[in-house]
């Protein structure tokens, strides 16, 4: 009983708010073009499903997102471990990483767009642009702070520069890694449904802008449920890997 | 020493630009440097990049102030009361992850091409980061400074202002800086999508007319009107955190 109870103390607020909505829609302050009732949108949603509208737009955003990731993710890593142990590449790129950090990458859209086209790539480049940002600082910083002992002893135990860098250095700094990664993987989310609302025929953010300029609110809602669920799986995912992968530090984050 | 290293890949990247790019190498999109400074410089004398900018900056200032507000305000109400807490869990749980922009094509239809629809996705998306930082804040203080403050006879709201807001700042602030961030990002794709003035609309329409050089001065705005405001918040984070030892060890302080 005590479980059930608590359970609806912790989730009592979604109901709550979907209800909220309805009564909104139904109460005829707001067009009910603009702001369609629940059932309206889901079955816009289920409609879209069953063309294969959603599946398909969906499918070029996530691998948009994901591939650009993906090279962000490995070069990053290996650019701020590069950072971190030479002092030649700390010298050049250490400033072009702590002034162009708060500087708004995605204005030079228009530039990649001439220089790699309208297609797949300027999106991926750009994603990698952005999402490379944080994954190199965060491992900047997390090689910067592995004590320097554990870098002696493994030393002095005779392990070689590869061992010390994939057993010592890597899982020492992995918790800063990860959260770098983990702020990457949001930005690289923003990013290609900011690019294909502005600049693209295909994915998630030009099937809500098309439905919008088209009038169809309800479809527009359904593009905006399917990037709410491949958000919140892409983030579960994440979290759910960096807890396996940084097993002894839990994320602190919500349930 | 340091300073004069951190300048040699610019240095080198420019000159190779601008030579190659005198010489007649590059495509007509890649413009001069030289020429861009110059255009630059010009709008800034005419005033023609003034308007453009304050339209952007009001844009950019006003959606991350009333972000920050509710974020802060939500955020360690949520941490310091099991109740709100319990009531915005699944929400925010639900809603974080997903890109806020993708709102906008409906916040443009519920409140016009103007500036209210701009605010309010820019406010959205700074509310994210500003609120799971001032929730983790106001749940990660210790508990012992709570106790102590209480059994001294402290007020629940002199707890609250006294002991919980400072020692949840350094992550308030921490979230803050993502969200002014992501601020600027937004302001550039609400300005692209539908604008009459501003930064954003100002790269559209110098892409559109094939007006490169106008397109490099707008895109340099953009990115130093980023820079400095990042700038001026680590100055205030400065500020407010002195004496205090936390959260001071992230990038660019």
């Amino acid at each position: 009983m005590s479980n059930v109870l608590r359970s609806v103390a912790r989730w009592y607020s979604l109901p709550v708010v979907l209800a909220a909505w309805e009564l909104m829609a139904h109460s005829g302050m707001i067009s009910h073009r603009l702001m369609p009732d629940l059932w309206t949108i889901a079955s816009a949603f289920w409609a879209a499903l069953i063309q294969g509208d959603v599946i398909y737009h969906a499918s070029f955003s996530v691998w948009r997102g994901l591939v650009g990731f993906g090279l962000a993710a490995i070069a990053g890593v290996a650019l701020g471990a590069a950072m971190a142990r030479s002092r030649w590449f700390e010298a050049i790129f250490e400033p072009v990483f702590s002034f162009g950090y708060p500087i708004p990458k995605i204005a030079l859209f228009p530039i990649f767009i001439f220089i790699f086209g309208l297609g797949h790539m300027s999106k991926i480049a750009l994603v990698f642009l952005e999402s490379l940002y944080p994954i190199t600082v965060g491992t900047y910083y997390g090689i910067k702070s592995v004590e320097r002992i554990y870098i002696w002893n493994a030393q002095a135990m005779g392990a070689k520069p590869r061992q010390i860098f994939f057993r010592v250095l890597i899982p020492a700094s992995l918790p800063y890694i990860a959260s770098g990664l983990r702020i990457a993987v949001h930005v690289a989310l923003i990013v290609v449904i900011i690019l294909e609302m502005i600049g693209d025929s295909t994915g998630l953010g030009y099937f809500v802008v098309y439905a919008g300029a088209s009038y169809e609110y309800a479809r527009s809602f359904a593009g905006i449920l399917a990037i709410v669920i491949v958000g919140f799986t892409i983030d579960r995912v994440a979290v759910a890997l960096r807890n396996r992968l940084v097993f002894w530090q839990r994320e602190i984050a919500l349930r | 020493m340091r300073r004069f290293q951190s300048l040699i890949a610019p240095v080198i990247v420019l000159a190779l630009w601008e030579a190659t790019a005198d010489a007649g190498l590059l495509p007509d999109y890649l413009v001069a440097p030289s020429k861009i400074a110059a255009v630059f410089t010009r709008m800034v004398m005419t005033g023609e990049l003034w308007p453009h900018l304050l339209g952007s900056l009001k844009r950019a200032y006003g959606g991350f102030a009333l972000g920050l507000l509710f974020g802060m305000t939500f955020g360690l109400l949520a941490g310091a009361s099991r109740a709100v807490g319990n009531f915005y869990d699944p929400l925010i749980s639900l809603t974080y992850p997903v890109p806020k922009i993708a709102i906008l094509p409906i916040l443009m239809v519920w409140f016009g091409l103007g500036d209210v629809s701009k605010i309010a996705v820019i406010m959205t998306s700074v509310f994210f980061p500003v609120f799971i930082n001032a929730y983790a804040g106001a749940r990660g203080v210790n508990k012992i400074f709570i106790w102590s403050a209480q059994s001294m006879g402290a007020s629940p709201l002199t707890v609250f202002w006294r002991v919980v807001l400072p020692a949840a700042m350094p992550h308030i602030l921490a979230g803050a800086r993502n969200g002014l961030a992501l601020s600027f990002i937004v302001l550039f794709a609400s300005e692209l999508v539908g604008a009459k003035a501003g930064l954003g609309y100002l790269i559209g329409v110098a892409e559109d007319s094939g007006r490169f050089d106008l397109m490099y001065v707008a895109i340099i705005a953009i990115g130093l009107a980023g820079f400095v405001s990042d700038r001026i918040l680590i100055r205030v984070r400065r500020w407010l955190l002195a004496g205090q030892t936390l959260g001071r060890q992230e990038f660019g302080v």
